[in-house]
């Protein structure tokens, strides 16, 4: 498969790169590590005129943590490689979510040396008719992520029923992360959960002259954990995913102050699951119970979602969203009884 | 949209040539280099049988524009011997007939060396998440993790490496 052809711009810094962005608009495309934007160019599902590469911006490539004014963030460049946030032990201990997310992303020794937490939150929606070769989809009518009108994941659907299957994006709403967008002459800061507009289209919100340059995770306390469920342990797409993070109360630490459970590869976005966070509260951190109860809640939520179009049957993604969910629970579960057993001997001490 | 003149290092040769920026760096080393070691199998970053190594760490060549190469030390399979001599890791490959229908066997070495540069003497589940982003459809998977595990390390339990007899006292 060749390549359209495009022009290559390669800004050596982040102002030239937003300056191109200003100019090209709608007809340019960021490459950082270029895993989904290529495929997608190869199967002629997008054309870009221009390529912007962000190649040269070392300047967005950082994991650091921000303590000024009490705040208490860890702050991920925009170009920050997969495999360096694998790598560091400030994610790993503060964030094991994004942490586990990210060693599951692609595979391990391939494309993380390229490829970047931000192309995994940006990277499209996908759907098994969307996403075949041009001379497969050349042989049917144009369904509504092409262009069409016509959805072959549901019958009859008036709009585009394509899933998120970001393993970041869902790992990063679990932790309550929040995304810094810039553009030239400004920028904005909008919460994971308000970045993705459930709309199988065009599922994030961000105009074609923004660039994604810094991901915010606060440290909160409490632990945090991501399973998934896919075909293979590498180069595969989640068919589930959940992300959860559980914070215990100061009062009683062997109690959960507040959860976060997110749902991922189930619906148009990341779905955060209000119901079955709020059961949580006020429950131990090994209610067993409770976490099964989570995770049939989740379960039906879900389900209203989820559309058969990314693999496996609808019935066993519906069953495996309350098994990755109480696996996530119990595994937060236990790392935050351990810090909290910890923290007590401490104490004693 | 005209050619872009590059330089690349090749296998520690240097390179000058002019690409399109639509050109991946794998069609390059095949088209217009002749080093076709390197395979094309699924150009979607699926199959790992492109891997190469730019700047020592393994990335797919279908996946990489030639641009994006530029002034970058990269390693193909071809690269691996130094002349005749085989690495450790390829005679490994043969003792243990790692080799099937061979397509997948550059990305594995690449990928496996890649593995033995950073971590000496892995453990077999080391070895199959680094290889795990490989497919190999002949399915000999056990062979191919065997290989890396006695690469230039050879066990004397093991008949492949035992039988490699001269192979085993050059090791001496």
């Amino acid at each position: 498969m060749r390549l359209p052809r495009f022009e290559y711009l390669g800004p050596k810094t982040l102002e030239g790169a937003l300056d191109l962005m200003a100019t090209h608009r709608d007809d340019a495309k960021i490459l950082a590590g270029g895993t989904d934007l290529l495929v997608r160019m190869k199967k002629g599902l997008i054309r870009p005129k221009t390529i912007i590469s962000l190649k040269a911006l070392d300047e967005l490539a950082y994991i650091k943590r921000d303590t000024r004014e009490n705040r208490n963030n860890i702050l991920i460049g925009g170009r920050t490689l997969i495999a360096d946030i694998i790598a560091s032990d400030l994610v790993q201990r503060k964030a094991p979510a994004l942490s586990r997310a990210c060693e599951r992303i692609g595979a391990i020794t391939l494309q993380h040396f390229v490829g970047t937490l931000a192309g995994n939150i940006l990277q499209d929606n996908r759907c098994w008719h969307y996403n075949q070769s041009q001379f497969h989809r050349s042989g049917r009518g144009a369904c509504h992520k092409d262009g069409g009108k016509i959805c072959y994941a549901r019958q009859d659907s008036d709009r585009c029923n394509s899933t998120c299957q970001s393993d970041g994006a869902t790992a990063l709403m679990a932790l309550n992360a929040s995304i810094t967008l810039q553009r030239k002459g400004g920028r904005r800061r909008v919460d994971l959960a308000d970045f993705y507009t459930n709309d199988g289209i065009a599922p994030h919100a961000i105009e074609s002259h923004e660039l994604l340059t810094q991901i915010c995770i606060p440290i909160q306390g409490g632990q945090s954990a991501y399973k998934r469920l896919s075909y293979r342990s590498a180069i595969d797409y989640p068919l589930v995913c959940a992300g959860v993070l559980l914070i215990p109360s100061t009062a009683s630490p062997t109690e959960i102050s507040e959860a976060r459970i997110v749902v991922g590869a189930m619906g148009r976005s990341p779905l955060y699951m209000a119901a079955a966070s709020a059961s949580l509260g006020g429950k131990k951190l090994d209610d067993t119970d409770a976490f099964q109860k989570a995770g049939k809640a989740a379960m039906d939520t879900a389900a209203t979602f989820a559309v058969h179009n990314v693999g496996s049957t609808l019935e066993y993604r519906y069953a495996m969203v309350a098994e990755m969910v109480f696996q996530a629970l119990t595994e937060a579960g236990e790392a935050a009884r351990e810090t909290g057993q910890k923290a007590a001997n401490k104490g004693v001490q | 949209m005209d050619k872009i003149e590059i330089s690349l290092t090749i296998n520690e040769t240097p390179y000058q040539m002019r690409v399109l920026p639509n050109d991946t760096l794998l069609e390059v080393l095949r088209n217009q280099l002749d080093l076709t070691g390197s395979k094309e199998g699924c150009d979607e970053g699926v199959c790992g049988s492109c891997t190469v190594h730019m700047d020592g760490k393994p990335v797919r060549a279908c996946l990489t524009l030639a641009l994006e190469a530029r002034g970058r030390k990269i390693k193909t399979v071809e690269g691996l011997a130094t002349g005749d001599a085989l690495s450790d890791l390829q005679q490994s490959f043969i003792d243990h007939g790692a080799v099937q229908c061979g397509f997948c066997t550059p990305g594995m070495l690449m990928a496996g060396e890649a593995l033995l540069s950073t971590t000496p003497g892995p453990d077999e589940q080391t070895i199959r998440r680094a290889l795990s982003g490989n497919i190999c459809r002949c399915t000999g998977y056990a062979k191919i993790v065997t290989a890396v595990a006695h690469a230039g390390n050879p066990q004397a339990p093991c008949p492949d490496c035992r039988t490699q007899t001269p192979y085993l006292q050059a090791k001496e």
